[in-house]
């Protein structure tokens, strides 16, 4: 198993976010980890991915008020629940994050080497730019552009390229279709699965509930903090219950 | 006198450029709001009044030295004073004003109120289409402009400034890029501070060194910071030969203008505060989440 959480507890101060929570992901799966807004899905990758950890560490005290990270999540049978974000980058979980948030100021060639920031090896890193440039053309067009100014959907390739500068196992892409035109959307998509075919496994978070389904082998329907239903696409889509209730179709 | 002008305002400029560069870096990268940052220029002018005057070393060895052992401060006092308490940042502003106080008091305390001076590495004057410039002038202002050359290249080309870019941009992602965010934060603290002791260096031969002088370098610096555009290195850039020329102006034009150039900076300040507090360069800040 690549990745396995279990009893996952995430607290942000009073507010419970993720409740008791379980999941893994198999080598070589397109997981889709769907549900409400509000429903703790951002926060499950923050947690996988470290960045809850490293806030706990680094924000004792302030605003967010206490946070509580309790469970187990294992990375290829690493036990990482307390490892920063940065350290879990190393083990090949790569996080794209939601928004996109490319670094504005920089050109698409630096933000693609920020994300390769941890593999110094020059030759293998040409190597990769030439991956990421096959995947996204654009990218290539357009490297010595300042990211700011890129269109929102160049802006999403460029976080994907960068996320995969970093030499992912398991890709962890947040909301990567969110304020983008539909042929844009498709566009993305159609990306997210040729990256699969890479051989790199996936865990996408996506509020496009109908072409997700078509994509993922799994997917897991998250309420309020927990796994309420989870499956193949079609067997969740014939559940009246759960298609009426939280996944509103 | 237009001359004069000129390149009293490069050397200004040039000093400020260093100061407030460094400045903006650690306020991008940390969210520091380093007061105490002239305090340290000071320290490395003080280190070399000691080193020369006192113990006899030649000017350069006592310059390294000075530099090196001010960069040491620093970083302790980065570790033992700031990073405590660095995700609140009142008491950091706090925290950093009274290590300026510190360092001040220190120095009143071991040398007393005295005007010391170090002299200059190279005498003599060049004579510049009819005004008299030393060399020592010419010096400190191709010492700084190497340095910021060097500064720029250290930002693009480097792999420590890549990480503090990254950074000073979304602390965040740089960290799901593997960039470990406190040690680029310490990182960027060194060379910071390592820029104050080198412009403190480059100018000591030609200021006074005495207990209050970090005080004027500091509000030109806020100034420039203000004016440039918060965290911005460009906008500090520019904003510092601005201010670096008004200054030279003011001094030379008016009547009694030295006793007015810090009112002139603190009234920039105020003005692009009105209208246009985003600064020259300025970004607005947004929400890391």
């Amino acid at each position: 198993m690549l990745l396995e959480v279990s009893n996952l507890k995430v607290c942000y101060d009073k507010a419970v976010l993720i409740n008791d929570l379980s999941m893994h992901v198999e080598a070589g799966e397109l997981v889709s980890l769907v549900g409400p807004n509000g429903a703790g899905k951002t926060t499950l990758l923050r947690a996988i991915t470290g960045l809850v950890a490293w806030e706990k560490m680094t924000q004792r005290g302030t605003a967010l008020g206490d946070i509580t990270l309790k469970g187990s999540i294992n990375f290829e049978g690493k036990s990482i629940v307390k490892a920063p974000a940065h350290e879990i980058v190393k083990m090949g979980l790569v996080h794209c994050p939601e928004r996109r948030r490319p670094f504005r100021e920089m050109s698409v060639l630096e933000n693609l080497h920020a994300g390769a920031y941890l593999h110094g090896d020059k030759q293998q890193m040409e190597q990769d730019l030439d991956t990421v440039y096959q995947l996204f053309p654009v990218l290539g067009k357009r490297s010595k552009q300042v990211s700011g100014t890129l269109s929102g959907g160049e802006q999403q390739m460029l976080a994907v390229g960068r996320a995969l500068m970093s030499r992912p196992k398991l890709l962890c892409i947040d909301e990567p279709s969110t304020g983008l035109a539909p042929l844009m959307r498709t566009e993305v998509f159609k990306r997210i699965e040729a990256i699969r075919e890479l051989g790199i496994t996936i865990l996408l978070v996506e509020q496009e509930v109908a072409t997700v389904f078509k994509m993922a082998s799994r997917n897991y329907v998250l309420s309020s903090g927990k796994i309420i239903a989870q499956g193949k696409g079609q067997e969740l889509l014939e559940d009246e219950v759960i298609r009426k209730t939280y996944l509103g179709l | 006198m237009l001359l004069d002008i000129i390149i009293d305002g490069l050397i200004k400029g040039s000093v400020y450029a260093l100061l407030a560069i460094g400045f903006s870096l650690v306020l991008g990268v940390a969210r520091i709001i380093n007061i105490a940052h002239t305090a340290l220029y000071m320290t490395a002018a003080y280190l070399i009044y000691m080193g020369t005057k006192l113990m006899g070393l030649p000017a350069p060895v006592a310059m390294l030295a000075s530099i090196v052992l001010t960069v040491i401060l620093g970083l302790l006092i980065y570790n033992f004073f700031i990073r405590p308490i660095q995700e609140h940042e009142a008491a950091v502003l706090i925290a950093t004003i009274a290590v300026a106080m510190m360092i001040q008091e220190v120095f009143l305390m071991t040398f007393g109120g005295h005007y010391l001076g170090v002299s200059p590495l190279v005498e003599g004057y060049a004579t510049i289409m009819g005004v008299k410039v030393t060399y020592q002038h010419l010096l400190a202002l191709g010492l700084a402009l190497v340095i910021l050359v060097g500064v720029r290249l250290f930002l693009l080309k480097t792999r420590l400034g890549l990480a503090i870019r990254s950074t000073a941009q979304d602390r965040e992602v740089a960290n799901l890029m593997g960039m470990n965010v406190t040690r680029v934060a310490m990182g960027t603290m060194g060379v910071s501070v390592g820029l104050a002791a080198i412009t403190g260096a480059i100018v000591v031969p030609l200021v006074t060194v005495e207990p209050t002088m970090w005080m004027h370098p500091l509000i030109m610096m806020l100034a420039i910071v203000v004016l440039g555009g918060l965290g911005s290195i460009e906008g500090s850039f520019v904003g510092a030969y601005i201010l670096g020329f008004a200054e030279s102006l003011v001094v030379f034009l008016l009547p009694m203008g030295a006793f007015l150039k810090d009112s002139v900076a603190l009234s920039i300040m105020i003005l692009v505060l009105l209208i246009r507090p985003d600064g020259l360069f300025g970004v607005s800040f947004e929400e890391e989440r």
